[in-house]
């Protein structure tokens, strides 16, 4: 028996041998010396030497006998120690190799297996990326979970009001629950730059890169006392280095000229540098219009966008608490009421909410929860299809475990243990799913590059975005994962047989494995129902998108452009500002390709007033109606014709109070300004009509002011997200910020260059901020359906066709099992169809069993929709019907193919064989 | 000669041993007896520096063990040489040829 098991390979061996503890190890060597001691004393006794004699002269031969001991002992002990990791680690390397030669033995299996998992956890990584980035860590700087936006009174604007720079420098020195306090601005100032390239500047505090955490691309950072001097330095952005200095080192040093006065360049910002987070919601202006020059400036004197970074450990709500806590210690100056006559410009009326909160604003609170909705569905989806993977996978591994038995039942005769055995089949199924995962990181970058395609507006940063190291973590922890998933189904069959059974049992025909047959239908009933939520539930996000851009807009959105326009109220009178108004309306209007200018937001875009309220006048009852939150819309009288809004009641305002807002009336008495309103605001505030002739009082800091409402306009509705604005109101402008829009003839273009080309020859002293397209703008309202949509369209397809492979390799399977059954059907002269429809029916069982649990999953499962379901209902029958009736299709595709494979058995053969 | 062999350097014990176990698969006993008749008896192993060494090749990876039945019916564990012993062998029997030879160089001209 020795000499047979020295026989063995080493490998084999060491197979089936347990980690050696330390007695064992002692006793081992004690026995070996012991047997070479006898040897000794054997050979010099046959030289002649007696009993004692050969002892002596053998334990001298020995040498230090103490010596020895120590030196056993201390190798027991180490090799005790050492070889229960070695022992595992040697088995596992020998598990991996066996089954990479199993791998290479059956391709074909194993590209099957690899494909499928690739694709599951392909799109699983891809859209990982896209969650980690939306929702997780959404900003691409260092610790960027810790950067937040400060504001108070819900307006980032409020902290440039008078309060604010006291709120800040109370903040910065107080405040421990922010490491740093930041401000970026775009400020009124026009730079004469090289190559006369619009160059936008805006200023930052010095402490402005150091608190996102990056650095220079080249040169330095502004130094703090830059900020207090008028030290004429500027840094330039990464982009304006490589265009116009072509990315070379001595842009350092060299001038460019800002209002005529010459700046410095002492450094380049890295090309993430830029506003971390913005709060002017979903709109996407063109890229032109990002600013190009960094200029320093104080904290509280930038009047810009302020950003912190959190102490670490310290979340968003306990920053807002700390601050809210300073802020309200500092006395706030209150805004005076406009004198009578006059209107409060509506930015200010924003500002003046209530004084309640100082707010630490993180990037995923600014994710529109359509967008974060579609995304959280979209990673359920995945998670689907994955299973769906797995079940394929897992099914595919017990067909072949069941051709595999007679290996197990040798090892389990050889004295390997359940556990072992366990371990080698889920080494194997964890190492197709690693190879998997190495081939979906590659699916998961083609995907990404298709989601990009689609971009969402809250994607609009994602175009950087890459498969990073939590991405990748992500995959390879996904891979093992579902290997141990779906290899646990064949790896509790493996140990589950007895021996003795298998090696007897024949191995041919009859009812295969029972508990592996029931496991594959299972699998395979799980597999449809998933396919078919997964249907159900793109169906209706598919109606539903059909359905949204049938929705009236109440606008035309086709080519349109507008740009808001800060006019500096400082270096501008305002019969300069009302000139400048007139005049660029003018150039607008003569620009080739404009057919139209006007006054106004796109129609989709009012300015939001929170905190305010609209009140209807006392009726004869003494009752009134009021509002709270509303939004307002200035424009000149063409605006809606240009919009092509209809209105449904009354007229425009008078023209002529066009410039009635900005100067004084000392008449109290004058007749109050008019206003049109929407029929969102007709309806809440009017439920019985008669809008049209009354007044209407909007509340700022107790004191009020009339309107006089002169006509109802249709509303703006935007696909899937309702009425616009909510109630509104539409008013001729005040000249402080002033919103342009022109409608483009067909197949004209401007570009943002171009817009700001116009308002620079118009006047200098302006700046042109954001242009926005009507078109891009629309779609971009439509980007999270058209992303949810068509991203579980292709995820629900995938599953169909995995189900259908899943399916028909079940189908295939009980042929090639029943091979003997059908060749006597057969010879008995079983019809062929009576054939077909034996094998098929199998097949069809399974799916209908599938389908029936899959429309009780989806029923409940597409509730989960519908906040981005529009003209359809969750539970839609219709849907549910036609999507089960698909499935129904597919399943009986992938059992006829194996059906007809049964139909050409040969009777003989199949008796024959075996 | 007889000579004690606490003074033969470890490494000159290692290549013995690996040499003899290149033939075949040996036992401790059958080492020592070997080694002595390749030596015409100049040297005399002590053997538990034989079998420490052999237990320090064998925690290298140089040689791996078995339990056997010895040629008068004894059980003794049976050492033999793995692939990484008999590279081991390779390379130290030129490092040794090459250390003779530079010694003997010198005891012979100086």
């Amino acid at each position: 028996m020795t000499r047979f098991t020295r026989l063995l390979p080493n490998g084999v061996r060491r197979a089936f041998r347990l980690p050696q503890s330390r007695e064992r190890l002692l006793a081992e060597m004690d026995a070996e010396v012991r047997a070479h001691f006898e040897m000794r004393v054997a050979e010099l006794r046959a030289r002649g030497l007696n009993e004692p004699e050969a002892e002596a002269e053998a334990l001298r031969r020995f040498g230090d006998t103490e010596d020895f001991r120590a030196h056993t002992a201390r190798r027991a002990t180490r090799r005790a120690r050492s070889d229960g990791t070695v022992e595992w680690l040697t088995d596992w390397t020998q598990d991996i190799r066996f089954a990479a030669r199993q791998f290479n033995k059956h391709r074909a299996f194993t590209a099957l297996a690899v494909a499928t998992l690739a694709l599951g956890i392909g799109a699983n990584a891809a859209i990982f990326t896209v969650v980690h980035r939306l929702l997780i860590s959404p900003l691409p700087y260092p610790d960027g979970n810790h950067i937040v936006a400060l504001t108070m009174d819900g307006d980032e604007r409020a902290l440039q009001s008078r309060s604010g720079p006291a709120i800040l420098a109370a903040w910065q020195a107080r405040a421990h629950s922010v490491e740093s306090i930041a401000a970026m601005s775009v400020r009124a100032i026009q730079v004469q730059d090289i190559e006369e390239q619009d160059t936008i500047p805006a200023f930052i505090t010095s402490n402005f890169l150091h608190m996102l955490g990056v650095k220079p691309a080249l040169g330095r950072e502004f130094r703090l006392d830059e900020e207090r001097t008028d030290a004429g330095v500027a840094m330039i952005t990464y982009h304006l280095w490589q265009r116009s200095y072509g990315g070379r080192a001595d842009a350092i040093g060299a001038k460019i000229q800002a209002e005529g006065k010459p700046y410095t360049i002492v450094g380049v910002t890295p090309p993430e540098m830029g506003a971390p987070i913005s709060l002017t919601g979903t709109t996407s202006p063109l890229h032109e219009a990002a600013p190009s020059i960094w200029l320093p400036g104080q904290l509280d004197s930038i009047g810009g966008n302020v950003f912190a970074r959190l102490r670490a450990g310290v979340s968003a709500q306990q920053a807002s608490k700390e601050l809210q806590s300073i802020a309200a210690t500092v006395p706030r100056h209150a805004i005076p009421p406009p004198p009578p006559g006059r209107r409060a410009p509506p930015m200010m009326a924003q500002r003046t909410g209530p004084l309640c909160c100082a707010h630490a604003i993180r990037a995923q609170d600014l994710v529109d929860p359509a967008e974060a909705r579609a995304v959280e569905i979209l990673f359920v989806a995945v998670a689907v299809l994955l299973l769906i993977a797995c079940a394929n996978v897992a099914n595919l591994l017990m067909a072949r475990a069941w051709t595999r038995r007679r290996e197990f039942a040798v090892r389990v005769a050889l004295g390997a243990g359940r556990g072992r055995l366990a371990r080698l089949v889920l080494t194997e199924s964890v190492t197709l799913a690693l190879a998997g995962g190495l081939f979906g990181i590659g699916i998961a970058w083609e995907t990404l590059r298709i989601i990009l395609a689609l971009r969402p507006p809250a994607l609009a940063n994602l175009a950087g975005v890459h498969v990073d190291a939590a991405v990748l973590l992500w995959s390879v922890g996904v891979s093992v994962f579902t290997g141990i998933l779906f290899g646990s189904a064949p790896a509790l069959l493996a140990g589950r047989r007895s021996v003795g059974d298998v090696l007897r049992s024949e191995t041919r025909a009859g009812s295969g494995d029972g508990a592996s047959g029931r496991m594959r239908s299972t699998l395979i009933v799980a597999e449809v129902a998933m396919s078919l939520v997964l249907l159900a539930g793109a169906a209706l996000l598919v109606q539903s998108f059909i359905a949204l851009q049938r929705v009236p807009l109440g606008y035309d959105p086709h080519n349109l452009v507008a740009m808001d326009i800060l006019l500096p109220m400082r270096r501008m009178s305002p019969d300069e500002r009302l000139g400048f108004e007139r005049a660029v309306l003018t150039r607008l209007q003569g620009t080739p390709g404009v057919s139209e200018a006007a006054i106004g937001t796109l129609p989709s875009e009012p300015y939001q007033i929170h905190g305010m309220t609209l009140e209807t006048e006392a009726d004869a009852a003494g009752q009134s109606r009021s509002i709270q939150d509303f939004s307002e819309t200035t424009m000149s009288p063409n605006y809606f014709h240009l919009a092509r809004m209809s209105l449904v009641e009354g007229r425009l305002p008078d023209s002529a109070q066009w410039t009635r807002a900005i100067v004084p009336d000392p008449d109290a008495n004058a007749p109050p300004e008019e206003i049109v309103i929407n029929r969102e605001l007709a309806r809440r505030l009017w439920p019985n009509g008669g809008a049209v002739g009354a007044r209407l009082r909007k509340g700022i800091m107790g004191t009020s002011q009339y309107f006089a409402v002169v006509g109802i306009v249709e509303d703006i509705r935007l696909p899937g997200r309702g009425v616009i604005g909510g109630p509104g109101i539409y008013q001729l402008p005040l000249p402080v910020e002033i919103p342009l829009i022109a409608r483009l003839s067909n197949g004209a273009h401007l570009t943002a260059s171009d817009l700001r080309r116009i308002v620079a020859q118009t006047d200098p002293r302006p700046v042109a901020q954001t242009v926005i397209n009507g078109d891009d703008y629309l779609r971009n309202a439509l980007a999270p359906t058209r992303f949810a949509m068509a991203l579980l369209v292709a995820f629900a397809v995938v599953a169909l066709m995995l189900s259908a492979i899943g399916l028909y390799g079940v189908i295939a399977y009980s042929v090639s099992q029943r091979t003997r059954e059908i060749g006597i059907r057969v010879a008995l002269g079983a019809e062929p169809s009576a054939i077909v429809g034996l094998v098929a029916r199998s097949g069809l069982t399974l799916a209908i069993a599938g389908a029936l649990i899959g429309v009780v999953v989806a029923a409940g499962a597409t509730r989960t929709l519908t906040s981005m379901l529009y003209g359809v209902r969750p539970g839609d029958p219709v849907t549910f019907v036609s999507m089960a009736l698909l499935v129904g299709v597919v399943a009986v595709l992938a059992s006829f193919v194996p059906a007809r494979r049964a139909l050409r058995i040969d009777p003989i053969e199949a008796l024959r064989a075996e | 000669m007889s000579r004690d062999t606490s003074d033969l350097l470890h490494g000159t014990l290692d290549l013995l041993v690996l040499k003899a176990l290149s033939w075949q698969p040996m036992h401790g006993f059958g080492l020592s007896k070997w080694i002595e008749q390749q030596a015409g008896d100049e040297l005399e192993i002590v053997d538990s520096a034989l079998y420490k060494g052999l237990h320090r090749l064998e925690d290298a990876g140089a040689i791996t063990s078995e339990w056997g039945i010895s040629d008068n019916n004894r059980r003794a564990k049976y050492y033999s040489l793995t692939a990484r012993g008999r590279q081991q062998l390779r390379a130290e029997t030129v490092t040794w040829k090459r250390y003779v030879a530079a010694v003997t160089g010198i005891l012979e001209t100086a």
